[in-house]
């Protein structure tokens, strides 16, 4: 059985809404995605809001399109391609922003899209905490995390946050066993 | 008898704005009745949040006017955000009602720089009239400071602020006024009088943080309500006005 397939399972099998710590490789990066994205979430009719800040928006688009996932429900906040000075070509499913650093604005924008898809559950991943945390202390991190995480919970929304298996520092463990109500390895799936 | 209790007395009727996270930080919504600056220095979105507490207002039956002082109100339909929520019959039906100050300015001769005693109760008046004709119970004027420069000094100020504040709280009428500060000020108003008199201050401004840039948004005082005096995070979207709180963990020691 495929990674994607087992990941997707697994989400499954979890209750309605819960907040999710995501451990994954490079090597299973995108059969995770694919498995959250095209098998998780249509499985439970829930629209996907994905918060990058490890790669633009685009890529994760054009990885999506080849892996022939529908991106119709799925929704980008983009904290890398501004940063970065790129963003040329904007998807119109893409909201922008500024930086990695103003983790106020990826709330805000969640919670915008959040509105903009009333008419059904969201699924909403972060991706990475390990990319934010090269940008942010671990207290801001920590406090926004913990903020983030049960604001989409009042709103019965599922949170899955990736965390790169080797880039995981104590203090990242920490901060995910404090604020997630379960954690996964797509790994070990 | 428990909220009473919690609250210690009568909770009074509220003005919900319709901006679900300024209405919690409100404990409901601003208490009916209140004069309440909206303070900030330019692009802080005080002319966006008083339009959408018109515009929520509106919808929900209650006659709205916003008096245009420092542009015309042609040129401020076409700057508005387009709202999700906006339908244009508000305004065919006069539900939402835009004025220009300098036409009132004009109809009541007021063509002097510099108004005298007399000439601010004349505006007053006619504020009142325009209020009571159009059963307005939800009014934003932008801006007071505009006004408050043709008033020049602070005892006239405080005259029209309070006779003001008194006629419009009669007639059950909730008014944002919007006030016009520097970046750099240390005061909520201009002329540092119209903060002391106003009912409640809502203070918008620019946060710099490690560089960039976020609009904030703090309730200073409410009288008539409790309410949170924590900073908050605002974007100004097609949903209207969204908040979140400011990360303390960001924040920098006397920080703006």
């Amino acid at each position: 059985m495929s990674v994607s397939v087992r990941v997707a399972q697994r989400l499954e099998s979890l209750p309605e809404s819960s907040a999710i710590a995501l451990r994954i490789r490079a090597d299973n990066y995108f059969d995770t995605i694919r498995g959250i994205l095209d098998s998780f979430a249509p499985s439970k009719n829930l629209d996907s809001i994905y918060v990058t800040s490890t790669i633009p928006s685009q890529s994760i688009v054009n990885a999506l399109e080849v892996l022939e996932v529908d991106l119709e429900r799925i929704y980008f906040v983009d904290c890398v391609s501004q940063f970065m000075m790129g963003a040329s070509s904007k998807h119109k499913n893409a909201i922008y922003v500024e930086s990695p650093t103003m983790l106020e604005n990826v709330m805000l924008k969640v919670e915008y899209l959040i509105r903009k898809t009333i008419d059904h559950n969201d699924l909403v991943i972060l991706d990475s905490i390990n990319s934010l945390a090269i940008h942010n202390s671990t207290s801001i991190l920590s406090e926004f995390l913990h903020m983030f995480v049960n604001n989409l919970r009042s709103k019965n929304a599922y949170a899955i946050i990736f965390s790169m298996e080797e880039y995981e520092s104590d203090d990242i463990r920490n901060i995910l066993n404090l604020v997630c109500d379960e954690t996964i390895s797509a790994a070990e799936v | 008898m428990a909220e009473e209790v919690l609250t210690g007395g009568r909770k009074k009727d509220r003005c919900v704005t319709g901006i679900d996270a300024l209405d919690n930080i409100l404990d409901g919504g601003i208490p009916r009745g209140n004069t309440v600056l909206v303070t900030g220095s330019v692009g802080t979105g005080k002319t966006t949040l008083c339009m959408e507490f018109l515009v929520h207002g509106a919808l929900g039956g209650e006659n709205c006017l916003f008096i245009s002082v420092t542009e015309s109100c042609d040129r401020l339909m076409d700057n508005i955000i387009p709202y999700e929520f906006f339908d244009e019959k508000l305004i065919k039906e006069g539900k939402l009602v835009f004025v220009d100050m300098p036409v009132i300015y004009a109809q009541l001769g007021l063509e002097e720089l510099e108004f005298e005693m007399e000439e601010v109760d004349v505006l007053i008046d006619a504020l009142s009239d325009i209020v009571t004709e159009l059963q307005t119970k939800r009014l934003v004027i932008d801006s007071i400071t505009s006004v408050c420069y043709r008033l020049r000094t602070q005892e006239k100020i405080r005259e029209f602020i309070l006779k003001l504040g008194a006629v419009l709280s009669a007639q059950g009428c909730t008014s944002l006024l919007v006030s016009e500060i520097s970046p750099a000020e240390e005061r909520y108003s201009l002329f540092g009088v119209e903060e002391a008199i106003a009912d409640g201050i809502i203070f918008m401004g620019n946060l710099e943080r490690r560089g960039d840039l976020l609009r904030t948004l703090q309730v200073v005082k409410m009288r008539g309500t409790m309410h949170s005096r924590a900073k908050y995070v605002l974007d100004l979207t097609h949903c209207g006005v969204l908040l979140v709180p400011l990360l303390k963990g960001g924040s920098v020691a006397g920080g703006a």
